[in-house]
């Protein structure tokens, strides 16, 4: 081997290796805060009711309702793109995959419950949650990331008083 | 009904393998896997060898070039296209019909492509000093259709690619094989001591003597770190070491290492 040949070597083998541990320590990292950001705004919001009923129990009775909607778009990092990758030839669970998306669905439920409380609603009903894929520019090809929509209706509660 | 407040369970929805425990498991099923595949393309390649002949193999390729090669115009072209068709005499059962052409490229290089093509530079043309040095050159290509190398580069060519496109699916990104990808890697240098086994038998026969055969790699030497050479130099490794190894097969062969050069490029004909 040339040493030109043993460089050129070295960058294809090196840069994607680099970018491997990298992205793996910053992705974790980021991944445990926002698990325990998320943690700790879902102990917050407990006690705030949310239900998927389309239609609001008998006994209730709401003065105002609206339409409310959390969403988030995630994409991954290069680390957890490739292990799927690698996944993908073997097939079975993408481990990888499923805590960015758990993160998504709790976030999008959060920004949910955090704004329909803020503007001093007392429950949501008929929640419901969907995802997108958003194309990569690219020709369409690939998925640039994936949106993750919860939406339901806030209601505020005749309380009698 | 009554409403009680209750966190959800967090884990149902995450598998609880650790990203590294998932990461390593599937990169050495990975190499497994490629490392099985790889092996069992060495193995067909070596049984294609003995199962298909080299005619077929030579109809297989023929006319396909993955260069912009061109047939020889110049005199001293055409003077290289006949020293081939001499040098491929020495070897009279060839399957292959030997064809030379020229890459209008002046880094000095050689390329024996599937199909009995064999391809030289316009750069080779004027960096060899005698009509030995070329000859030599001419017959280690001639060598490499004598092993079979493109069969065994093709299976080469076929486990890199696998590689390839292993990583690539992991990638996302497709990854192709070209006719490019599959000739122009280069031999081994088990494939090239061979081949310069075969070209110093091949020199002796056609000139007595095997005078001038190391003399293309000796220039190389002495210019090596020459940016010119490194066409030349990325497909044929050239070290001392390969010369020693021409020097004690002709001692041990007991064939004459002086003799008189032809003069290159020769007077006209």
């Amino acid at each position: 081997m040339t040493r030109s040949e043993a460089i050129a070597f070295a960058l294809n083998v090196g840069v994607p290796l680099f970018l491997l541990v990298f992205a793996y320590l910053v992705g974790s990292f980021l991944e445990r805060r926002h698990f325990a950001q998320i943690e700790q705004r879902e102990r917050q919001a407990l006690g705030f009711v949310v239900t998927s009923f389309e239609a609001l129990p008998g006994s209730w009775a709401a003065t105002d309702a609206t339409l409310v909607t959390g969403s988030v778009v995630v994409s991954l990092d290069y680390f957890k793109r490739i292990i799927a990758g690698v996944r993908a030839i073997f097939g079975g669970r993408v481990k990888t995959y499923e805590p960015l998306l758990d993160r998504a669905r709790r976030e999008a439920m959060l920004r949910l419950i955090e704004q329909s409380r803020r503007a001093g609603y007392d429950a949501i009903v008929n929640v419901r949650l969907q995802t997108a894929r958003i194309a990569s520019a690219r020709g369409g090809e690939g998925t640039a990331g994936v949106e993750m929509l919860a939406y339901g209706t806030a209601v505020r509660l005749d309380t009698g008083a | 009904m009554r409403f009680e407040p209750r966190q959800p369970d967090a884990s149902v929805n995450v598998s609880s393998t650790h990203p590294l425990t998932e990461a390593s498991t599937l990169l050495v099923g990975l190499s497994v896997l490629v490392a099985a595949l790889m092996l069992v393309a060495y193995f067909s390649i070596e049984l294609l060898i003995r199962v298909v002949p080299a005619g077929t193999e030579a109809n297989w390729f023929a006319g396909l070039s993955p260069v912009e090669s061109r047939a020889p115009t110049s005199d001293a072209e055409r003077a290289a296209a006949d020293l081939l068709a001499e040098l491929a005499a020495q070897w009279p059962d060839a399957p292959y019909a030997f064809r030379l052409e020229v890459l209008d490229d002046p880094t000095p290089n050689a390329l024996a492509l599937p199909g009995g093509l064999v391809v030289i530079s316009q750069g080779l043309l004027d960096a060899v000093e005698s009509e030995n040095a070329l000859a030599f050159v001419l017959a280690h290509e001639i060598g490499h259709f004598h092993h079979r190398d493109h069969i065994r580069q093709l299976g080469r060519a076929a486990a890199v690619g696998l590689f390839a496109t292993a990583l690539g699916a992991a990638d996302g990104s497709t990854v192709g094989l070209t006719m490019t990808d599959l000739t122009m890697r280069g031999f081994g240098r088990a494939q090239e001591a061979n081949a310069d086994g075969f070209a110093l038998g091949v020199v002796n026969e056609h000139y007595g003597h095997v005078a001038g055969s190391w003399s293309f790699f000796e220039r190389l030497i002495e210019t090596e770190g020459d940016r010119r050479f490194a066409a030349y130099l990325s497909t044929h490794p050239a070290s001392a070491q390969r010369i020693v190894a021409l020097q004690e097969q002709a001692l041990g062969q007991n064939w004459r290492i002086d003799g008189p050069l032809s003069a290159w490029p020769p007077a006209t004909r």
